[in-house]
């Protein structure tokens, strides 16, 4: 049986929040790994706030917002894009898969993507977990203290 | 070029300057950082291979520089100067209170007497101007060798698990002792993520993750801003790479936002802007 994941995914509020809302509406069916976390803004993920979730034991990370162009703050995503790529680049540099962190762009109206991306992602980070169980980053795992 | 400078001091003390920051001899003949405050104290002052620290450092250090002395002179060399540059596109120090004596310079050694890595490919032992109040010295006749970034290519073709064997081989000696961060001239924040208690971002003791997550939250913060002073590296007691991982950083935005950190006085920080062409994460589409 495989691992059972936890990926955590930081929503912003105006638009993947509400594409995810949509896909709820609608019943799509996606993987149930994913635990949602409502924010302003994917302007307002700190890479800090990515790295807190891998400490805890989280196998992979998902941010998703607004098209860039259709930030609710004008250019919030932006940032976020250039952050978490070089984030992502030098986690891979030191070792960590870059398949556990991604960012991708859901639109409001975008409910069936919405369902693709998760589903997408939890492929992703469970090939990552195949070929490396931990994240390297985890006190949990590092302390000996199991997957609670 | 050292009579210059001393006389270059002095002439600071006759304006409005108060404190010079420049390189000196230490008891034990080493070559340090000294603070000068007066005019006889430029007859001290020592210039040669050996003058390693980057000494914008102390600029934002609150500890030395109190409240502010009024104005202040630095002594630097063209690398320096691109720190000097990134800190004052943050906006940390102010142009109108330094005096900036950069000194042309041919390159520092090691204790054995082999020029610095970075010495060996700079491009900017000849200091602009036009940034400076004075330039001392002969113009250095050296041809710079290319930039290869041999190092971080070793590191990118292992598979990752071995980039990760590696890495972990390296933190684990970290002792977390801070030196690195507190010789970087752009770790200047009053209070350190890495101090913190309440979040406790990163655990305050050493231990294998610990290690890797304040160093690859240091490698980030550094991103764009660094500008390969090595000043981290070579005050590592236990000699782990931190050049590497920082010129990791330094290659990833400059091939990604095309940003060379510390070039101008006015360049904003890579990751505190954006361009609209920047690389998408969709068009590189997962699989």
């Amino acid at each position: 049986m495989p691992k059972k994941l936890k990926i955590v995914g930081f929503l912003c509020n105006w638009c993947s929040y509400a594409g995810a809302d949509l896909a709820g509406v609608n019943r799509l069916q996606y993987g149930h790994e994913i635990r949602v976390i409502r924010v302003p803004c994917s302007g307002r993920v700190n890479p800090l706030l990515v790295l807190k979730c891998f400490q805890e034991g989280a196998d992979g990370v998902l941010i998703a917002g607004c098209h860039p162009g259709d930030c609710h703050y004008q250019d919030g995503n932006y940032y976020t894009r250039r952050r978490m790529h070089v984030l992502r680049e030098l986690l891979d540099f030191v070792g960590i898969d870059r398949r556990r962190l991604h960012l991708r762009w859901v639109s409001a109206s975008e409910g069936a993507k919405w369902a693709d991306v998760v589903n997408g992602v939890i492929e992703d980070v469970r090939a990552a977990c195949e070929d490396a169980p931990d994240s390297a980053l985890s006190l949990r795992a590092a302390a000996g203290a199991g997957d609670a | 070029m050292l009579d210059e400078l001393k006389q270059q001091v002095r002439e600071l003390f006759a304006g409005d300057v108060g404190l010079v920051i420049a390189y000196g001899r230490s008891r034990d003949e080493r070559t340090v950082p000294v603070f000068a405050r007066k005019p006889a104290d430029a007859d001290a002052l020592v210039w040669n291979d050996r003058c390693y620290y980057n000494l914008t450092r102390y600029l934002t250090d609150r500890d030395v520089m109190g409240d502010g002395e009024g104005k202040i002179g630095i002594v630097v060399k063209g690398c320096d100067l691109k720190t000097l540059n990134v800190l004052l596109a943050e906006k940390q120090v102010t142009r109108e209170n330094l005096a900036v004596v950069a000194l042309r310079c041919k390159g520092m050694k090691d204790a054995d007497g082999k020029l610095l890595a970075k010495c060996e490919t700079c491009t900017v032992a000849d200091p602009d101007p036009a940034l400076c109040d004075c330039v001392i010295g002969p113009v250095p006749q050296r041809e710079p060798r290319e930039d290869d970034f041999a190092d971080v290519d070793a590191i990118e073709a292992m598979p990752p698990a071995e980039r990760l064997a590696h890495w972990s081989r390296e933190f684990e000696r970290c002792l977390r002792c801070d030196a690195c961060r507190n010789i970087c001239p752009l770790c200047y924040c009053r209070e350190c993520l890495a101090s913190q208690h309440d979040p406790r971002w990163i655990p305050a003791s050493g231990s294998a993750t610990g290690n890797r997550l304040f160093h690859l939250v240091r490698a980030f913060h550094m991103a764009g801003r660094c500008t390969n002073c090595g000043e981290c590296e070579r005050v590592c007691p236990v000699g782990i790479p931190l050049s590497t991982l920082m010129r990791k950083g330094a290659r990833i935005v400059r091939e990604s936002f095309g940003v060379e950190p510390g070039a101008a006085p006015d360049q904003r920080s890579p990751l505190a802007s954006f361009a609209p062409n920047d690389p998408d994460p969709e068009e590189v589409a997962i699989k």
